[in-house]
């Protein structure tokens, strides 16, 4: 017994040093792990208030390139209004379209012939990475404002990433600039397809260039340009269909033998200025979540 | 100004330099400004170990929770801190440093002295972090180039430090 104490003491440094890096490398699990929330992060009250404070002076240099981010588009969303649109048939037979007139108003909700399905909250981006590993993205919206994690985030171009961990007033999103090697259980992608084709493929980032991703699953039999869209698949529960993901930069075959393409996608986000984001809000998840988790447990 | 004193100021400015400033400026993928762990290396010479390696993990965490990277830069600070007094041990002349100089500078170890020192633990710490922030994705080459890149870096910024804070005490 006295062996063993004067053991420890003789040591007690190393002890002490095996035990705080085993401590460290528990926590840097736990977080790696993307599906669970983290405990302390810049969405607490000291480094959130800290973010806010620094950006409200930071975010004066930014506002022409958010502006004209924000009129760009306000321009599309205006392009796809139902006011933009006039019907073909300019002959002499009237046709009322009574759905369309009643489309406007809370008629269809009212009849129950239509249901939200996607709640968009606006967020401001207080504080973002790029060149780590894996990129955070901090907005000044929180719990008390209807922010849940795992929710999905999109900014004014494109898509963003999801919601990782909320405090009450702050959100902490992992972005889609989040190293991955696209499979896995750890692996974090964006279900995306090809908005011309199709075709439905995994985007995710390989941490070489914050501007670019990598679109892989893409089969060999499809004809690619450059410049095809991607958008989002609207598989997933975070998204809606239709979201630009990114363009096509270049694309090729891993080998000869390849079933595959793995192109590589230029992001729709501009990640190094963004500065207000979109939260996603799927008011269907939790019953499309219930049931697939049926049908996984069922078949297991 | 008393050491604490000295010392205490020394983590608030390190560390909002690091959040604010170095971490907003962009150089290259490969490159991460890193100055923060500049705190452990210019702490008195006569500091406990223990206390060493618990100031490691403090400011770790702290760094930690601002770049929502739980852990890893904690895990880098602890080895760094653990090593720091054999690193130091090995370059101290017969008989130590001279005792009326408590902490490291250039002028207490002399430039070449502290520069070896600087940058061996500089690069043990860049060694840790990159590893494990880069953990499991294979690319041994690019992890690699980042920890040597960032170390020049860190060594420039730390040269940098020296010579604005330079006192003759």
């Amino acid at each position: 017994m006295r062996n063993l104490v004067i053991f420890l003491r003789r040591y007690f440094n190393f002890f002490l040093f095996l035990l705080l890096e085993v401590i460290c490398i528990v926590m840097v699990f736990r977080n790696n792990n993307f599906q669970r929330t983290a405990y302390l992060n810049s969405a607490n009250t000291v480094s959130g208030k800290l973010y806010d404070r620094y950006n409200n002076v930071q975010y004066y240099f930014h506002l022409k390139a958010t502006n004209d981010s924000l009129v760009s588009e306000n321009a599309r969303l205006h392009n796809m209004l139902r006011t933009s649109f006039d019907s073909m048939l300019t002959g002499n037979i009237v046709k009322t379209d009574t759905i369309r007139q009643l489309s406007g108003d809370t008629m269809h909700q009212v009849t129950g012939m239509e249901l939200r399905r996607y709640l968009y909250r606006e967020g401001k981006v207080i504080n973002n990475s790029v060149n780590r590993a894996v990129n955070y993205i901090t907005i000044r919206r929180g719990r008390l404002q209807g922010i849940r994690p795992n929710m999905g985030v999109i900014g004014p171009s494109g898509v963003v990433g999801t919601v990782r961990s909320v405090s009450d007033n702050y959100a902490v999103i992992l972005s889609l600039l989040a190293k991955s090697s696209g499979t896995g259980p750890n692996a974090f992608g964006v279900n995306s397809r090809l908005l011309r084709g199709r075709e439905i493929g995994t985007t995710y980032w390989d941490g070489a260039d914050p501007g670019y991703a990598i679109l892989r699953d893409i089969p060999r039999s499809v004809r690619l340009q450059k410049g095809d869209t991607v958008v989002t698949s609207g598989f997933s529960a975070f998204f809606p269909e239709n979201i630009p993901v990114g363009y096509v930069d270049t694309f090729a075959l891993a080998d000869k033998s390849s079933t595959a393409y793995t192109i590589r996608v230029k992001l729709a986000t501009n990640f190094y200025n963004l500065q207000y984001v979109y939260v996603i809000d799927n008011l269907l998840k939790d019953e499309q979540q219930r049931l697939e988790d049926s049908t996984y447990s069922l078949t297991k | 100004m008393s050491i604490l004193l000295r010392n205490i100021i020394r983590f608030v400015l390190l560390l909002l330099l690091q959040v604010f400033v170095l971490n907003k400026i962009l150089v290259h993928q490969l490159i991460s400004l890193e100055l923060y762990m500049l705190f452990i290396l210019l702490l008195p010479f006569n500091i406990p170990r223990p206390a060493l390696m618990l100031l490691g993990l403090l400011l770790g965490l702290s760094l930690d929770m601002f770049m929502n990277t739980m852990g890893i830069h904690a895990f880098a600070c602890v080895f760094m801190a653990y090593l720091r007094p054999f690193i130091i041990n090995i370059l101290s002349p017969q008989g130590g440093f001279e005792t009326n100089m408590k902490t490291p500078s250039m002028i207490s170890m002399g430039v070449s002295q502290f520069l070896i020192y600087v940058s061996i633990l500089v690069f043990l710490h860049h060694l840790a972090l990159f590893t494990l922030e880069v953990f499991g994705f294979g690319n041994l080459g690019y992890m690699l180039l980042k920890i040597l890149f960032s170390t020049i870096a860190s060594l420039v910024l730390i040269v940098l430090y020296e010579l604005l804070f330079f006192s003759k005490k």
